[in-house]
């Protein structure tokens, strides 16, 4: 199974980053990054715009542009939160696709090393073990 | 073991390895400080590494010095482990595990990951590559002799390991200089010329991408074409009666693509230059070339220094050199200290082929992870260095353009006239 609709893949990956900007340790480095990060998902088609500058998750890039996007398979962006999946590797695969600020991500890496419990927990809580890779 | 155990103070040391400025130095300006604190505190504290991928997860390292302190973390692996990485500055560690493959794994794992290229290093592979590195050197000096200028690194330097590591993997001959270019991103994405305005993350990860996407592409090749190379035989090896995924194989490609290419270029290059700087030792070499060869060769890489630094982390409280180093923290040798240390090298500064013991850390200190493509590169050195000095006697170098990084001691460019 895997995620049933664009509001299941908003409420859970973009509910990651909601988590991050409210955590007293994390919240105040991701917006030290200053990173517009849009998240373009296939099967269901979704988008998760992540603003850190104004600390916000939408489902659309109606402020700044974003510095990079990255495309993937909604399964995909499952897995890679859960510490599942390689970026290079997957950029390799084609799996993940990237756009724009490449960098940027990468300042992110340790931020989400530290997010990938917590959506773990997330989903446990949830009840949706179906989710857990 | 140390008689007399200091409690450290983590304050950063005064003579700082951590600036960009350091490694953008020349080497005789970063000797000048290698020297003092492998005299005065040869294990010191330093902040974090700057010019780094991600910010810094840690407050600080420990940089090491002195040749015997090197040797003791290089063999010590239980307690300095390369598991956790082994670059001297913070990178993701999804790069470390896509790029680096059994460089950055301990005990068994890594012992049987490398063994599986070593094993196909027998000696009548080993006699039939010698072979083969000895007739493309000889036409790389062809291609040099008809030349009356150019650039040293792309004319001579860099071919011999490109075509030496990616025709033992059987690679394409038409991908084999976008692979080595790529594989050069890997160690000179801190150098401003070659980032050309981008950030040093976006070409760390196009030329790792890159090297994956060949890498894999390679894979099929051979899995739907093998052939008597390397690669094949990665394909179908097992390790504890599995085989390695087609992720572990790309990991693996751009593992060696690195190894095989930014090491003996480099040394070809200053070496070269060195045997300029120093014609009494080139006198010496020529005057008996097969009977001094082996023990210049390891003159050629100590001086050289290609590797300057790897890193270890403790996995548990230790001491080193009398400084308490706490579990987690970061162990930093600097292999281009090490290797001018007076303690183990009577003038470390002089060129000297003919040095009667050279317990140099050019190939590392020992340990598990001691170069294993150590043998590759002294026939390099041998075949390339009989060509150049005997069919090539007016070659004269100018002045080499240096990357500046804090991993290989490279040459970018460096000019030639005959």
């Amino acid at each position: 199974m895997g995620f049933a609709d664009a509001a299941e893949v908003r409420k859970y990956i973009g509910g990651i980053f909601e988590a991050a900007f409210e955590d007293p340790e994390i919240g105040p480095k991701l917006r030290d990054t200053g990173i517009v990060l849009q998240f373009t998902f296939t099967e269901p088609d979704s988008v998760v715009v992540v603003d850190a500058v104004k600390a916000t998750v939408g489902d659309s890039a109606d402020g700044a542009a974003p510095g990079a996007v990255m495309s993937m398979a909604a399964d995909t962006g499952n897995a890679y939160w859960q510490g599942k999946v390689n970026l290079p590797l997957a950029m390799a695969k084609s799996k993940i696709k990237v756009q724009g600020n490449v960098a940027s991500l990468l300042k992110l890496a340790p931020l989400g090393k530290q997010l990938f419990p917590v959506y773990i927990e997330t989903l446990r809580s949830d009840g949706r073990d179906d989710l857990i890779v | 073991m140390t008689a007399q155990v200091t409690e450290i103070e983590r304050t950063y040391d005064p003579v700082s390895v951590s600036p960009l400025a350091f490694w953008a130095g020349t080497w005789e300006q970063r000797e000048r400080s290698f020297k003092f604190l492998r005299d005065e505190r040869p294990v010191s504290w330093h902040p974090p590494l700057e010019g780094a991928l991600m910010p810094p997860e840690n407050d600080g390292v420990w940089v090491v010095t002195r040749h015997e302190h090197i040797l003791e973390v290089s063999k010590n692996p239980q307690v300095f482990s390369s598991a956790r990485g082994v670059m001297i500055e913070e990178v993701p560690d999804d790069i470390n595990e896509a790029a680096s493959s059994f460089l950055v794994m301990d005990g068994p794992r890594h012992l049987s990951l490398r063994r599986l290229v070593s094993s196909a290093f027998t000696p009548k592979q080993v006699a039939r590559i010698h072979d083969q590195i000895r007739r493309q050197a000889s036409a790389i000096v062809d291609g040099l002799v008809a030349t009356k200028e150019g650039d040293f690194v792309s004319q001579v330097s860099k071919r011999l390991p490109m075509w030496t590591i990616y025709e033992m993997m059987g690679l394409p001959e038409d991908q084999r200089e976008l692979a080595a270019h790529h594989a050069d991103g890997m160690v000179s994405w801190a150098d401003e010329d070659v980032a050309a305005g981008r950030e040093p993350g976006e070409v760390l990860s196009e030329a790792l991408v890159t090297l994956l996407q060949i890498g894999m592409e390679h894979t099929e090749r051979r899995r739907a074409e093998p052939k008597a190379d390397l690669w094949t035989n990665l394909i179908h090896a097992e390790v504890d009666g599995q085989r390695l995924t087609d992720d572990e194989i790309a990991s693996f490609f751009v593992l060696l693509s690195v190894a095989g290419n930014d090491t003996t270029r480099n040394t070809i290059s200053l070496t070269a230059r060195a045997l300029q700087d120093f014609p009494d030792q080139k006198a010496l070499l020529l005057q008996d070339f097969p009977g001094r060869i082996t023990p210049a060769i390891e003159e050629f890489v100590r001086y050289a220094t290609p590797v300057m630094t790897f890193r270890r982390t403790a996995t548990r409280d230790t001491v080193l050199g009398g400084q308490q180093i706490k579990e987690g923290e970061w162990v930093l040798m600097m292999y281009a200290s090490g290797n001018r240390d007076e303690r183990a090298f009577d003038d470390p500064d002089v060129f000297d082929i003919l040095r009667p013991t050279n317990n140099h850390l050019a190939f590392g200190g020992g340990g598990p992870h001691y170069c294993m493509g150590n043998f590759l590169a002294k026939i390099q050195l041998t075949e390339i260095f009989d060509q150049l000095l005997h069919r090539a006697p007016t070659l004269r170098l100018g002045e080499p353009e240096y990357l500046t990084g804090n991993f290989v001691r490279a040459v970018k460019s460096m000019p030639y006239t005959l």
